[in-house]
């Protein structure tokens, strides 16, 4: 475990604020445990707890408040001066960066779900939930860890991604949902599991292609951008 | 035992104030009530990013820029067909993921910033009680919203007012839908801004602040849609109270009826008898959220 990864998680764990984070994945659970315990039919809670909430929001603002805050705090704070003139190779600072934003993502998100996919169905779909979840929160952190890099306002732009883009858009033009990492959450988990709960329009070889090359893509642009970072003060 | 020496100094003092002449202000201190008028403008214009870098227009103007734009293709569409497609109100709940979108970038401008860079020391040396800045920022908010929300409606009453076919009796009308329209946007802008405020008020973190208050709202619809399938209707027509954004069309359905509805349209939000319900907690949540705000700004940097 490198020191980058010990000082990222510490980054996270070590304030208040992540305690935060934590009441999403509970409302999420108690909303499955409510609706089974009165006994509603999980075709109609179903899609609303599992998509609606978890894949839908979830999944992506939990990726987003952490992707872009394991290395946007430290650019906010200007404390990444201190790692950046170590004799490190880029590389080894993105990705035990991008490991602790996924692997806490995923716990965060994943647990909960595999909790309510088994609630709704069977084991076998809480497991599909999980590890596509899992899959999700890799991509999305590599786009928002990117995005930290590309842009001084990551939070905003992202959440124009996932308000406006998978939001509002796709909900209206069926086509942006080629292009959306929720839509390949949703076409993996149906893939592993398939049931009548989820519903989407991406195929699985489209799915699982995207949800590659978005992971790799945005990763390799994180470790360019970060090759020739200019340190700039507060923004305007 | 005091040496001999200070003993002495403290009796002579030698210490001198020169005057280096720096020139006194003698004009006139303006009070209170002036801190709150230039606090609520600055807020105001800091919302839209007025007086700030064009980097920090993009969001607030793209906002206002797809807001506008769908008021015009729905003034234009109607003047067409003749039929209004979308009544005031309509409008208004249509956009509520864009205000949504907005809050989340003005609030922690207007909050965050002071918390991060500590100059609350500084605006609370002034004659400015703390529940002022509080409040000026809130106001601020509020303005900012019912603006976004109501120069679009405007736009689509100018729009309906200069293809009547009714006369001045044609744009009577359509002033008389209007109001309340308005009315039903700064419903929208009370609410969100009071909570969004609240949560950005949080933490000095623009980055955490806005996505702390987009968790929140987003957090609270799918519980609507959930509570909405339960087995009991009175937990189905309560369902609206757990979200803001449904609160608030709880209160304009049973404030505004038809205007909001339409005719035929259920609009997927059944609140049956209970409107004063929903209008009670409407009240109880922005007193709350407001109440709260003031709390956080009686301790905070002190």
């Amino acid at each position: 475990m490198s020191t980058i990864t010990w000082m990222t998680a510490r980054g996270l764990f070590g304030r208040r604020r992540f305690l935060l984070l934590l009441p999403l994945p509970l409302v999420l659970l108690g909303l499955a445990v409510l609706c089974r315990s009165l006994g509603v039919d999980p075709g109609e809670w179903g899609p609303a707890v599992l998509v609606g909430l978890g894949l839908a929001v979830v999944l992506p603002v939990v990726s987003l408040i952490i992707g872009t805050g394991v290395l946007g705090a430290e650019i906010d704070d200007g404390t990444v001066v201190h790692i950046l003139t170590k004799p490190l190779p880029r590389w080894q600072i993105i990705l035990p960066k991008l490991a602790v934003a996924a692997g806490v993502t995923a716990v965060t998100v994943a647990v909960p779900l595999y909790v309510a996919g088994v609630l709704a169905d069977s084991v076998r779909l809480g497991l599909a939930l999980a590890a596509a979840a899992a899959l999700g929160a890799l991509a999305y952190s590599a786009l928002f860890l990117a995005l930290s890099l590309v842009t001084r306002r990551p939070v905003l732009l992202g959440l124009v991604y996932v308000l406006i883009w998978e939001g509002l858009l796709g909900n209206f033009v069926s086509g942006t949902k080629v292009l959306s990492i929720q839509q390949y959450v949703i076409a993996l988990a149906d893939r592993l599991a398939p049931t009548g709960l989820l519903e989407t329009t991406v195929s699985v070889s489209v799915a699982s292609v995207m949800t590659a090359l978005i992971s790799i893509g945005f990763t390799v642009l994180a470790v360019d951008r970060l090759r020739s970072f200019s340190v700039a003060g507060e923004t305007s | 035992m005091p040496e001999p020496s200070t003993t002495a100094m403290r009796s002579t003092p030698t210490g001198v104030i020169h005057d280096i002449g720096y020139q006194r202000y003698d004009g006139p201190r303006l009070g209170r009530r002036h801190v709150f008028g230039a606090l609520y403008l600055h807020g105001v214009r800091t919302t839209f990013g007025f007086g700030r870098s064009a980097k920090a227009k993009i969001f607030p103007w793209l906002v206002v820029g797809i807001v506008t734009l769908v008021a015009v293709a729905l003034a234009a569409v109607r003047s067409q067909i003749g039929e209004p497609v979308a009544t005031y109100a309509q409008f208004a709940d249509s956009m509520s993921w864009l205000v949504l979108f907005f809050v989340a970038v003005a609030a922690p401008e207007l909050v965050s910033r002071d918390l991060r860079s500590g100059v609350l020391p500084l605006y609370f040396s002034r004659p400015l009680p703390r529940s002022d800045y509080a409040l000026a920022k809130l106001l601020a908010l509020v303005t900012a919203l019912w603006l976004l929300l109501g120069g679009p409606q405007l736009v689509m009453f100018l729009g309906a007012a200069f293809t009547t076919k009714e006369g001045m009796r044609g744009v009577w009308n359509e002033l008389l839908d209007l109001l309340p329209g308005l009315l039903y946007a700064g419903l929208w802008a009370v609410v969100f801004a009071s909570v969004g405020l609240l949560v950005a008020s949080l933490t000095g973190k623009r980055a955490f602040a806005a996505g702390g208050v987009v968790a929140v709202f987003l957090m609270t619809t799918p519980i609507v849609g959930v509570l909405s399938i339960l087995p009991s209707r009175t937990a189905n027509e309560l369902a609206g109270l757990a979200s803001p954004s449904s609160l608030v069309q709880g209160v304009g359905i049973w404030s505004l009826g038809d205007l909001l509805l339409g005719e035929g349209d259920q609009g997927g939000l059944s609140i049956g008898g209970f409107g004063p319900v929903y209008a009670l907690a409407a009240v109880v949540l922005v007193a709350g959220a407001t109440a709260l705000l003031l709390a956080r700004y009686r301790k905070v940097a002190s």
